[in-house]
């Protein structure tokens, strides 16, 4: 168990077929859940860092609620069983009690509302977007397109267990990952190509479904380099469990090599003829 | 009175009855029949799951069919019929001192209607590659284009089936309730269990033609070139989620409801105390079953609806924590001072109030919009419906099998088998459910037949904690099964003074014809 | 008999409740159905899940408003069942508040055949689709292409200046119009014979 708990291994990027030239072989940091995890993966966003902050308190409300009522079902247990105390009380009754356990309920939910409702706000905002990235549901397989520079476009398909090399983990590696530069806040549209599919990263607070005929909106920001892990997160279909996601965040440096060697394999090869755009152009005027 | 047990003969009384205490022992026994083909399926799911790597179901689709089917039978099949085809057809009169149900003719077409609807949706099961949808059936994975052949119409029409078998017997219980109470039977007399169905019944009228509605949309979609949800022709899928969830929603209040019902009636029976803050508890479920209407779209959280409606579901959702923590709250203090007997359905009842507690808390969690990024379809989902609702409905089933069976059949279960039959239950689902919170904060999503190597560990505990549900589900069977027939004979009011409601004051078991001179509630004290 | 006299009312009482609440069922299939065209026009005024207005002719901005100026992306999607190219034919355009802009996307029917097409379209953030309004749009018909042809598709539009005074809009510089081109399922969307459609 050990080995897996933190494997730490030599990822070769040349997983991007072959498209990405860092120099050789870079370590990477692999972000995913670990055996016997009992809790959520470290946060690697703005977005996630607050979210898991707020459930640490949510979870002190909740478990002291818990252990409240398992303390008063325990003194019940011991004090009122029949042996104890013969002779029930007739009780029914106890406004001020009722009233109580009316109201500080109501003052709890209250003091979870605010910085929930805070939340959500944040994570809904979409931060002046330094860059684009459009990620298309397929059965069974997402498309990554990058509108900003030349229209970038590729399918990140599953790799089945036969198939994996070295370092690559079982369910959630693909063959060509998302690129994605760390510290750069990116607008994440989200479509469908069939039915409806959910783009999630534990790790980053993402999650969002693809819809077909509408295009949705979500945004994120990664603090650190490394390999991102996560799963299809809606039934789609037969082979629901088998389309990972998987993210691989580079420095903005990085990036922009990347980028370079990826118009080359992934650019469009623009297919409108000059007559037409021309025509375009005129009617505009 | 002297033909009080005058019972036609067999295929009369049992096909064409129109008897409630019968049909509610048919409604019962159709119960543990899709309870058992329900519970083999999440057990064969928990076995695929025990380890990583595909072990049994190669058949992907199969697997998707697997997970729905589970849901609609336990559902639809299980709970539904259990609690209020089975205890409320049986206790509804009985409780409100009533001969019978208000219309006895259609209480046997209710039945009728969810056998013939329980064998459409085994055949849609067997059709084709089967229904794979998940029991929401969204399209457009539900639609003809992703799931063509019958076995998502003969799905839809099992539930049609299912539904007007329900709207049936709701608008009978709320007649009965409202037109059939004894005299001096006030509304604000009656046990806690009738309080339960009667808003149970009304939730039901309204929830499921919302959902007849959607399903004949869907129908058409696939079948007569309608677009409601077919987005080429118009048509928006996320409408579908808008008119399920706003079925939905109260359904899983539906399922609860009567729950708290038999709950209440058990605790208050082997406190020996009547119930605290009656008033309180009765209005509680009348306004859950309210609020349930308004908090539908907490399930689509992650379909991109904007912030603000977000926000509102979120606030509305937290909401329901009041009225629920009200009943808690009343349970323990009727508990408070009463001279309690560890029967095992007051066990149950603690098991209930336990599970009830968990799955609540993890609601409250589930609740904030701003969350569900990292919980929306994970198995942290899977563990707080399963505690919640699913588990804790189960429970009441049970709590009200052992607290009534002696009522029903004249005959008395073992205590010392139940008591280890609870126990392997209890610690059989809490082995099963509690590790899912940990899988699903992990990141793992539901649905799937595989999983990363990773969430191997939790998922072995997991699968270990069904294999001892279902020994307790087993043993259940084979306690129900000798209490019929060799169960020790017990007289009208096995648990003494505690059970002060009207069943208690028929034979054991109850005469096929019950309160044919109406008892005089004039000037009794509350119920309870 | 005391106790037929009752039933006798009873059964009439009965049937009046029962008669209550079939009306009630009825009254929720109803509501049920009456929801599709509800939820449409709900989506329509509110700009409900990223909804545009439709020909909605707006002041044009004046103070601080007139200084802003929106960055559109213009996205395009093109479902599996329709083989077209369908592109915008620039990504992006900057365009003032309150002023009607002229924005190009282009189709190309790679295909053999003459086929059928519907667009639809929403706007992110789904909060700012109340102030955008289309005067005319290739999406607000259905558009035939025959085969192998390229077609420019026009799209005019508006974004309203009040954009600036909803707290949740007031900072948005960066919106996106998105369209999805679907083969259309009214018009059979194959055809092979030309027709006037």
């Amino acid at each position: 168990m050990g080995d897996m708990l933190k494997r730490l291994s030599v990822f070769v990027l040349t997983l991007m077929a072959g498209a990405m030239v860092l120099g050789g072989e870079v370590m990477a940091q692999q972000y995913r859940s670990e055996p016997w995890q009992m809790g959520f993966q470290e946060p690697r966003s703005p977005s996630a860092e607050r979210i898991f902050a707020f459930h640490d308190m949510l979870l002190v409300i909740e478990a002291a609620i818990v252990i409240f009522v398992l303390g008063i079902m325990t003194y019940i247990i011991v004090k009122f069983n029949s042996k104890a105390n013969p002779t029930p009380s007739k009780t029914s009754h106890n406004t001020l009690l009722e009233v109580v356990w009316t109201i500080v309920p109501i003052i709890i939910l209250v003091v979870i509302a605010v910085p929930s409702l805070k939340l959500l706000y944040f994570t809904d905002r979409t931060y002046d977007p330094e860059l684009t990235i459009k990620v298309t549901g397929n059965q069974w397989y997402w498309t990554y397109e990058y509108p900003d520079n030349n229209d970038i476009e590729f399918d990140s398909v599953y790799v089945p267990d036969d198939e994996l090399e070295e370092g690559q983990p079982r369910m959630l590696s693909v063959d060509s990952p998302l690129v994605l530069p760390v510290d750069t806040n990116i607008r994440i549209l989200l479509a469908s190509n069939d039915v409806i599919h959910n783009f999630a990263m534990p790790a980053l607070g993402l999650k969002l479904d693809t819809t077909p005929g509408r295009a949705n909106e979500t945004w994120v920001s990664i603090n650190d380099e490394g390999t991102y892990y996560g799963m299809c997160s809606e039934l789609c279909g037969v082979n629901h469990g088998f389309m990972p996601v998987q993210i691989e965040a580079v420095s903005k440096e990085a990036f922009n090599e990347w980028l370079v060697s990826a118009e080359e394999e992934f650019g469009s090869n623009d297919s409108r003829s000059d007559e037409v755009v021309k025509f375009a152009a005129a009617l505009g005027q | 009175m002297a033909h009080d047990d005058h019972k036609p003969g067999f295929f009369k009384r049992w096909f064409m009855s129109t008897n409630h205490k019968d049909i509610g022992t048919l409604y019962i026994i159709l119960s543990i029949i899709a309870a058992i083909i329900g519970g083999a399926m999440s057990w064969y799911i928990r076995l695929e799951l025990m380890e990583p790597g595909i072990q049994y179901i190669d058949d992907f689709q199969f697997y998707n069919v697997l997970v729905t089917a589970h849901g609609f039978l336990m559902v639809f099949f299980v709970v539904m019929p259990a609690m209020i085809g089975g205890f409320g057809n049986w206790f509804v009169p009985l409780m409100i001192g009533a001969p019978d149900m208000a219309f006895p003719r259609l209480n046997n077409i209710s039945f009728w209607l969810l056998a013939a609807a329980l064998i459409l949706l085994v055949i849609a099961g067997l059709t084709g590659g089967g229904p794979g949808t998940g029991w929401t059936v969204y399209p457009p994975l539900s639609s003809a284009e992703y799931h063509p052949g019958p076995a998502v119409d003969l799905g839809i029409l099992s539930l049609h089936l299912a539904g007007a078998s329900s709207i049936l017997g709701a608008a009978n219980f709320i007649t009965t309730i409202l037109n059939m109470r004894a005299p001096g039977m006030t509304i604000h007399r009656m046990p806690l269990f009738v309080w339960a169905i009667l808003v149970t019944a009304f939730l039901l009228l309204l929830a499921l033609p919302v959902l007849a509605g959607a399903l004949t949309m869907l129908l058409t979609d696939r079948n007569f070139g309608t677009s409601f949800f077919i987005v080429e022709g118009g048509g928006d899928p996320l409408l579908w989620q808008h008119l399920f969830w706003f079925f939905g929603h109260p359904e899983v209040y539906i399922i609860i409801l009567p729950a708290f019902g038999i709950i209440s009636q058990i605790v208050s029976t082997f406190s020996k105390k009547p119930i605290f803050g009656y008033l309180g508890m009765a209005y509680a479920m009348c306004a859950i079953g309210v609020v349930g209407f308004v908090v539908w779209a907490h399930h689509m959280y992650m379909t991109g609806l904007d912030v603000d409606t977000r926000a509102y579901f979120t606030a509305a959702t937290l909401v329901i924590a009041v009225p629920t923590g009200v009943k808690i709250f009343s349970w323990l203090a009727t508990m408070w001072g009463g001279s309690i007997d560890f029967k095992t359905p007051m066990l149950y009842a603690f098991g209930f109030i336990w599970l009830f507690v968990v799955g609540g808390v993890t609601g409250v969690t589930l609740a904030n919009a701003g969350m569900d990024t990292v919980f929306h379809d994970t198995y942290f989902v899977v563990a707080h419906f399963h505690y919640v609702m699913a588990i804790a409905a189960i429970f009441a089933m049970f709590g009200g099998f052992y607290y009534w069976i002696g009522k029903m059949c004249g005959r008395q279960y073992n205590e010392g088998l139940a008591k280890i039959q609870f126990w392997i239950f209890f610690i059989g689902v809490n082995v099963l459910f509690f590790p899912q919170h940990f899988s699903g904060m992990a990141g793992m999503p539901r649905r799937i037949p595989d999983y990363p190597d990773a969430y191997a560990g939790w998922n072995y505990v997991s699968s270990i904690g069904a294999f001892i549900t279902m020994a307790g589900t087993f043993l259940f069977l084979w306690i129900a099964y000798r209490t019929v027939t060799s169960g020790e004979k017990i007289g009208a009011n096995p648990w003494g003074e505690g059970a002060t409601t009207l069943e208690w004051t028929v034979d054991s078991p109850a005469p096929f014809h019950t309160h044919e001179v109406l008892p005089d509630m004039t000037g009794k004290a509350p119920a309870e | 008999m005391v106790t037929t006299v009752t039933a006798g009312n009873l059964t009439v009482r009965n049937r009046r409740v029962g008669l209550m609440l079939a009306l009630g069922v009825v009254a929720m299939v109803g509501l049920a159905y009456a929801s599709v065209p509800l939820y449409q026009l709900f989506c329509q005024i509110t700009g409900y899940g990223g909804t545009p207005k439709v020909g909605v002719v707006v002041e044009k901005a004046t103070g601080a408003a007139a200084e802003r100026v929106m960055t559109v992306m213009l996205d395009a999607n093109v479902n599996k069942g329709l083989d077209w190219e369908f592109k915008p034919q620039v990504s992006k355009i900057k365009m003032p508040l309150g002023e009607e802009t002229l924005a190009f996307y282009i189709a190309r029917n790679l295909s053999d055949v003459a086929i059928t097409g519907t667009a639809t379209y929403n706007v992110t953030p789904f909060k700012a689709a109340e102030y955008v309004s289309k005067i005319e749009c290739f999406c607000f018909t259905e558009q035939r292409l025959e085969a192998g042809e390229e077609m420019p598709m026009p799209v005019s539009f508006y974004i309203d200046p009040e954009i600036m005074n909803d707290p949740n809009t007031k900072d948005l510089e960066n919106i996106v119009l998105s369209y999805t081109f679907f083969p259309s399922r009214k018009t059979a969307s194959v055809e092979t014979k030309d027709d006037n459609s």
